[in-house]
């Protein structure tokens, strides 16, 4: 019953004028730019955050989360239709650019636009009875539980968006470091600014976020140098019943598979679809099919993925530790706003918790309305050629990063962290645990710190509390593992080449 | 050296060695009292470390060339700090014009009108900034 109350009390928040307005936005903005070619939700979000600077806190949080899954649904109709592969939309190509090649694309999309709404309700549900639960929970860690949480947030992420441990912790370490720049909180020692005064207060997140998702995915489009051929095929929305029924048990699954990856550290959307799909593949009734265009193929993924980009919000609200680049950003967004994340939050700010639950659901309706009935309008964004897109691209960054101080000197920091990302990219580098490297790098120093004076120096401290010590335990396991794992590949590759 | 594991590997060095020696600097304390620089030395050591480690591996995995394409980086970087510093000394206006006849040359094609008809557009939108959502641009 008190979640009922507390669900009532959260869409007296969402249900406002300003609020669903400032949800429509953010719904409709996300779409358009996550259908742009090549860039994906990190980019968009970074983006559009200065938009939000005049919103009040509730209304401005309510937008953004509107751009993140409005985002993600815009990737998700340019993998079917065109298949257009952003980060995490990479499932949608298989079977929904199949249906697409069948002429079943308005099945496909709305498939995907059903399964989504299904798959964000159920994360809605988990969302409201497990974030203030695990907030209790958050209560009980100390300083060394932090440290290794987010070590451990470190490895899982690392390892699940780069496939490789050492590339993505080395990511992520040069981000604590990047996170370390500016004016020292205990000692007051200006650190890593080379004497310039706009470093004092370190390096912006935007200035870092746009440049290495920004630019470098507008370089790298431009370097690919493909053109698009917009979709011109047409489209017939409504399922007949039987193709209706082979929705929902795919999209049920998918939305449990969705909304439990989502909430483990390094979990998240992309992770989720590839589970979703795998065990669709498995157990789904017509799993011979899928792969040529199943309508399983997209109603899992898509559940899974919408599940996921609602209940990765979990950590970060209720323990305060973003579990992936995305909600690093969002972390980002909710201190620009004045708001700690964390255990705290859901007591002192109820309306904004709670309101922003509701806004999910409501900005889940109005996605469905954006892209089952007007998604033909949407795919006449192809139309407009990438040579005008991307100078315009460009300028956005650049007012974008501007408008945080207004300094035009953080365009410089852009541009250098633009030409970083392209290094990054070269040597298949990938930069989205380095975002979660800046922002959890100052919350990871000062709980070391805080862990070592308590302890007088004494590192024991880390293996003796249960919660630490046993997420130590599975990063040394974890890294053992890997290190079996390089042992037994490497005997494989060497021999051929000694021959 | 055109090998891509091993220049990666030697680029996370030399971050590590950058901010390590910057850490050097300040005061390092001991571990029940860090100073300024514990911190940052010793995750500039970790990833010194782990750029070791890939310089290591790279003698034992297939080589994979290196390949980069510096124009569009150049060109897209150099529209960026033209209209930064334009915008700083002049006014946005030029910024504007100055970024999209830059960088446009990274496109496949290249057309003045086009380019023309790009600027008038953001511009427009550079005033709508400013008066529609008080954006303090530099315009005029």
């Amino acid at each position: 019953m008190n979640l009922l109350h507390n669900l009532a009390f959260g869409f007296e928040h969402a249900l406002t004028l300003h609020n669903l307005m400032y949800t429509a936005i953010g719904c409709t903005v996300g779409t358009f730019i996550g259908l742009l070619p090549g860039l994906g939700p990190l980019a968009t979000i970074s983006l559009l955050l200065p938009l939000t600077y005049s919103i009040p806190t509730t209304g401005s949080l309510m937008m953004l989360a509107g751009i993140y899954y409005g985002a993600q649904y815009g990737d998700s109709v340019s993998a079917i239709t065109m298949k257009i592969p952003h980060a995490n939309s990479i499932v949608a190509c298989i079977d929904g650019y199949q249906m697409t090649l069948k002429g079943k694309c308005g099945l496909a999309l709305f498939t995907a636009g059903l399964s989504s709404f299904i798959g964000g309700t159920v994360a809605i549900v988990v969302l409201a009875t497990l974030a203030p639960a695990l907030g209790e929970v958050a209560f009980l860690f100390g300083p060394t539980d932090y440290c290794a949480l987010m070590l451990f947030g470190f490895m899982c992420v690392s390892f699940v968006t780069t496939g490789s441990l050492l590339n993505g912790l080395a990511m992520a370490f040069i981000g604590v470091l990047l996170g370390t720049v500016g004016t020292d909180v205990n000692s007051g020692v200006a650190r890593f600014t080379m004497d310039v005064t706009f470093l004092a207060d370190g390096i912006g997140l935007i200035s870092i976020a746009l440049g290495l998702f920004g630019i470098t995915e507008v370089v790298k489009s431009l370097d690919s140098g493909s053109q698009l051929t917009p979709f011109n095929g047409k489209i017939k929305l409504i399922p007949t019943w039987s193709e209706f029924k082979r929705i929902i048990p795919s999209a049920l699954r998918g939305s449990v598979v969705g909304s439990f990856l989502g909430i483990l550290p390094g979990g998240g959307p992309t992770i989720a679809q590839f589970a979703a799909y795998a065990i669709d593949k498995r157990f789904s009734k017509y799993k011979d099919e899928i792969g040529h265009g199943a309508i399983e193929g997209v109603a899992g993924q898509a559940a899974a993925d919408e599940a996921a980009a609602r209940t990765s919000f979990i950590p970060l609200m209720a323990i305060g530790i973003p579990e992936n680049a995305v909600m690093a950003l969002m972390m980002g967004a909710f201190i620009i706003k004045g708001i700690q994340p964390g255990p705290n939050m859901i007591g002192e700010h109820p309306e904004l918790f709670w309101g922003l639950v509701a806004s999910m659901w409501v900005g889940n309706c109005f996605l469905l309305f954006l892209n089952v009935p007007l998604v033909r309008y949407w795919l006449s964004v192809f139309k407009i050629p990438f040579s005008v897109l991307f100078p315009s691209i460009l300028f956005f960054c650049c007012i974008g990063t501007y408008s945080i101080n207004n300094n035009l000197d953080d365009i410089f920091i852009t541009a250098l962290f633009g030409f970083v990302g392209y290094m990054f990219m070269r040597l298949k580098l990938d930069p989205a645990p380095l975002l979660l490297g800046f922002i959890l790098g100052p919350m990871l120093e000062e709980n070391f710190r805080r862990a070592m004076l308590i302890s007088r120096g004494n590192f024991s401290a880390f293996i003796t509390r249960p919660i630490s010590g046993t997420l130590l335990g599975l990063i040394a396991l974890f890294i053992a593992w890997q290190v079996v794992v390089f042992y037994f590949q490497s005997r494989k590759v060497s021999t051929p080449v000694a021959v | 050296m055109n090998n891509m594991n091993l220049v990666r590997g030697l680029v996370l060095m030399a971050i590590a060695l950058i901010f390590g020696l910057g850490a050097l600097n300040y005061s390092i304390g001991h571990f029940s009292r860090a100073g300024p620089g514990l911190f940052p030395l010793m995750v500039s050591c970790l990833l010194f470390l782990i750029g070791l480690i890939s310089v290591v591996r790279s003698r034992f995995v297939a080589v994979v060339p290196l390949s980069y394409n510096m124009k569009n980086i150049a060109l897209v970087l150099l529209g960026l700090c033209g209209f930064a510093l334009l915008s700083q000394h002049l006014n946005m206006i030029l910024g504007i014009v100055f970024l999209v006849f830059c960088t446009s040359f990274a496109g496949t094609s290249y057309s003045v009108v086009r380019n023309l008809k790009i600027s008038a557009g953001l511009i427009a939108i550079a005033f709508m900034f400013q008066y529609g959502l008080g954006l303090q641009l530099p315009l005029l």
